[in-house]
């Protein structure tokens, strides 16, 4: 009966090189197609990886990368005795926690509520308004909440005109984190939703009948299907967020600084913006911007060993 | 918005806004403060020779400490003089860039371009790059070692560039303009000394000047005469700070969506006595050299300038540092008083402005003070400079200048209407005796060669508007006479590259404080902190240049 549970010959791994030989005759074309996309991220990822050492350096434009002298980590001495770099910091940690609270859920509940829509008329169109403000850049988002909630803005002269209190949103330092949180909700919560609807779809539509059949209502199939059906790409777009955590919109922030001023504004990348490239010191530049990639390494690191241990893929199958 | 190559002196008063003056380059690499020596500017600096081809119908005016108001112009010459025979290229190309703000011309097909290159005899390969992020491309640029063969710099844009430093890129143009030897060039030799001395660095003659007069400034306070009108206001009755603050009341109407003020906090610096960029340094009445940050006017001007701003006298927009749209909220009268650069004032800012509004009118305030003795402290002859890249051979240098003397030639001649309007019929025609753009000329011409040397600025008529000319002589006359110049005027001085970063905190405390976000009280505190990170050596190291190299005035 042994015989009957081996495989048949043909089923059976056969040696390593030939799989190997097989698999890439089976992806060449997809290989191919991959080649241009690994050069550019080579070329412009890869390569200027090595202009960090400039960190590590007194760089001068004219003496360049070769010339200019070694200093260790001086810069990075410099950088982390500098109390603007450490609000900076703050600040990054703060809006950034702000906008998972607020804005991460958004796309998921904003999916599931197109998912639910069964017009494919209405839902084409809704999606088609939600995606809208993604295509357009931070500085006209910003003049639209400029022209919308400034202090001259259309909601303020028409409480002004009716003789009530103004409240000018766009220059309140306290209020900031609230204000980019919603700009971002408004600009890319729409184009946000496309990977979760994408999963909704890859859940089978059966499940939903036989759940309904046994009974289970609306919020029921929601608890029991819909969310455990996408909990995977949940959790990847968590961690993925996380890893991206020091990085929370330079143009946004560079636009809107003067507005609210460096305390509320200045995040890791405008301050290495304007200590690095403005002020042209370029090591200091180089140094922020160095500390706030492993930084971000391990978030993205730690974030992904966590759901692992919670039993999920993350961003690669164990 | 386009700025127009007239507006340029108003790209000083730009730059100031926004510039953050600065050094860089390491110490090993650096060749010293980068000024010069009187004995060796008088060694350098070409000799002059005047050739104004027509007279002007507004004269010049002579103000105080040698500075003067442009001569202005109301009709081109019916019949322009040429004062280049020949071709001067050789048939040569290099490549040039220049900052430009605003729309870039297509270079195919572009019948200005062609026209200019025709008459200089040479192909000049233009790459004009976005004027407002001009200073993150330079140093790319030096870093990369990719200099155009003639590139102009803005002396704003300097600051990051470390520039005792970056003129050893440059070709030294002594050898060829010094004393005499300027002569074969007519044109470049009707350049006055005071635009020449501002090119000079390290005892060497590099740069040429662009857009310079006798009366250089960083900018002013303008007002629409027409709204003062209609409330009343004679704009000669305002003389004090107090008497500006009483139009913040009373020319303020939120509801209809009229604000007194823009940001007019660099324009108040006049009034207050503190220098705004690029001057920073001034000498004090016990003769201590002391920073921008350290004059009492810079506190009074918080003061005056937080009570505007809470009692809700200057526009929203602008407390929400939108700067760029201050010329649009001036022209549609939703602010009254505005600051910006000179150049602001001219013919094409009043088409525009009429265009919204045609009973708009733009005139600024005769200067204001606080204890009735007005005073502006003056800007460097020339605010911009080209450079020829030192890798030109000696006779590819020779033909540059040969070209540069075709670009230099004064107003009321043959080429200025060639370099400044392209061809007759074209790109522009006569209008009342002066040339205006034609649809394809405003399309095709820009601040392009113009941006590479220029003849000293004249006034002239554009767009047709011939009272903005009269009124804008008549002020500049006015203001000459209260000229006066800041510590190390004209000096090209190059700050260490260790003090680069200690500026941006102040930048970013005084927009704190104007705006209104934290109590004029924080000031000292900041100031403190400034003086600590490196003012006090700053200070230190300009005694040191006042003592080797005087202070320029």
């Amino acid at each position: 009966m042994t015989a009957l549970h081996e495989a048949p010959p043909a089923l059976r791994p056969p040696d390593e090189k030939p799989v190997k030989k097989s698999r890439f005759k089976r992806d060449r074309s997809l290989l191919l197609m991959v080649i241009p996309a690994v050069l550019l991220l080579i070329v412009f990822n890869y390569v200027p990886m090595f202009g960090t050492a400039t960190a590590f350096q007194r760089y001068s434009i004219y003496a360049g990368f070769w010339h200019s002298p070694w200093v260790g980590f001086e810069t990075f001495r410099q950088l982390f005795s500098d109390p603007l770099f450490w609000s900076a910091l703050g600040n990054t940690l703060m809006l950034s926690l702000v906008q998972l609270v607020f804005y991460f859920p958004i796309p998921i509940a904003l999916a599931l509520l197109l998912h639910s829509i069964m017009s494919t008329k209405i839902r084409t169109i809704v999606q088609s308004v939600v995606y809208l403000p993604h295509f357009f850049s931070w500085v006209l988002a910003v003049t639209i909440f400029q022209q919308m909630l400034g202090g001259a803005g259309a909601l303020n002269q028409f409480l002004r005109q009716n003789g009530l209190g103004t409240f000018d949103a766009m220059t309140n330092p306290d209020t900031f984190a609230l204000l980019v949180t919603s700009q971002v909700i408004w600009k890319e919560a729409g184009w946000g939703i496309i990977v979760f609807l994408a999963a909704l779809a890859a859940i089978d539509t059966q499940l939903y009948e036989a759940a309904a059949a046994d009974g289970a209502g609306r919020w029921r199939r929601l608890w029991h299907i819909t969310l455990p059906g996408i909990r995977g790409v949940i959790v990847l777009m968590l961690v993925l967020r996380l890893g991206n955590v020091l990085t929370v919109g330079f143009e946004q922030m560079l636009i809107q600084r003067g507005a609210v001023g460096r305390d509320a504004a200045e995040v890791l990348d405008t301050y290495a913006y304007f200590y690095g490239v403005v002020n042209a010191n370029f090591s200091l530049g180089a140094a922020a911007s160095l500390f706030k990639g492993v930084l971000s390494l391990l978030f993205l690191l730690a974030a992904n060993k966590i759901a692992h241990l919670l039993g999920e893929d993350g961003l690669y199958r164990r | 918005m386009k700025l127009d190559r007239r507006q340029l002196l108003a790209l000083t008063g730009l730059g100031a806004a926004s510039s953050v003056l600065a050094a860089c380059g390491d110490a090993k690499t650096s060749s010293g403060p980068g000024t010069t020596t009187q004995d060796q500017l008088t060694k350098l600096l070409p000799a002059y020779t005047p050739n104004e081809l027509v007279k002007a119908d507004i004269p010049s005016v002579q103000g105080a400490n040698g500075f003067f108001s442009n001569p202005a112009f109301l009709k081109y010459p019916a019949n322009p003089v040429t004062t280049v025979t020949g071709v001067p290229g050789k048939g040569g190309n290099y490549t040039t860039m220049t900052p430009l703000w605003g729309a870039i011309p297509s270079a195919s097909g572009n019948a200005y371009y062609a026209a200019v290159n025709k008459a200089i005899g040479a192909t000049l390969k233009l790459q004009p790059a976005d004027g407002n992020n001009y200073d993150k491309v330079l140093p790319t640029l030096f870093a990369g070692d990719k200099l155009p063969d003639w590139v102009q710099i803005p002396g704003w844009n300097m600051g990051n560039l470390g520039f005792a430093d970056a003129v050893n890129k440059f070709a030294d143009l002594g050898p060829y303009l010094s004393g005499d030897a300027i002569k074969a060039y007519p044109n470049l030799a009707a350049i006055p000394t005071s635009a020449w001395q501002c090119c000079i660095w390290n005892g060497k003659l590099f740069g040429l000047p662009v857009y310079y007069s006798g009366a250089t400034i960083a900018g002013t306070l303008f007002h629409r005469k027409d709204i003062l009108a209609k409330e009343g206001i004679n704009p000669d009755d305002i003389k004090t700070p107090d008497d500006l603050a009483a139009l913040g009341q009373q020319l303020t109407s939120a509801s209809a969506g009229r604000w007194a003020f823009d940001d007019v906090f660099d324009a108040i610096g006049q009034i207050f006595k503190f220098p705004v960029d690029p001057n920073r340094w001034v000498i004090d009445e016990g003769g201590k050299i002391i920073h921008r940050w350290e004059t009492p006017g810079l506190i009074e001007a918080l003061n005056w300038y937080q009570t505007q701003a809470k009692a809700g006298h200057v526009h929203p927009d602008a407390l929400a540092d939108k700067t760029q749209d201050a010329k649009q909220r001036f022209w549609s009268g939703k602010v009254a008083i505005t600051g910006d650069g000179p150049g602001a004032w001219k013919g094409d800012d009043a088409k525009s402005g009429k265009a919204a509004n045609p009973s708009y009118e733009r005139q600024a305030f005769k200067l204001l003070s606080t204890d009735g003795k007005p005073q502006i402290w003056m800007n460097p002859s020339a605010g911009m400079y080209s450079f020829l890249n030192a890798k030109l051979s000696g006779d590819q240098i020779k033909e540059c200048l040969a070209i540069a003397n075709y670009l230099a030639a004064p107003y009321g001649s043959k080429e200025y209407l060639t370099v400044n309007f392209g061809v007759e019929g074209t790109d522009y025609t006569m209008v009342d005796g002066n040339p205006v753009l034609t649809e394809r000329g405003s399309k095709e011409v820009a601040t392009t060669y113009q941006f590479l040397i220029t003849p000293i600025s004249p006034t002239t008529v554009i767009a047709g508007q011939t009272q903005v000319v009269k009124d804008y002589a008549a002020w500049e006359a006015d203001m000459v006479k209260y000229a006066a110049k800041p510590a190390f005027y004209g000096m090209n001085v190059t700050e260490p590259a260790q003090y680069a970063s200690i500026n941006q905190p102040m930048v970013d405390l005084v927009k704190d404080i104007r705006f209104g976000r934290k109590p004029v009280s924080a000031y000292q505190e900041g100031l403190k902190t400034w003086k600590a990170q490196g003012g006090d050596q700053l200070r230190a190291f300009y005694e040191d240049i006042r003592s080797k190299y005087g202070t320029g005035q």
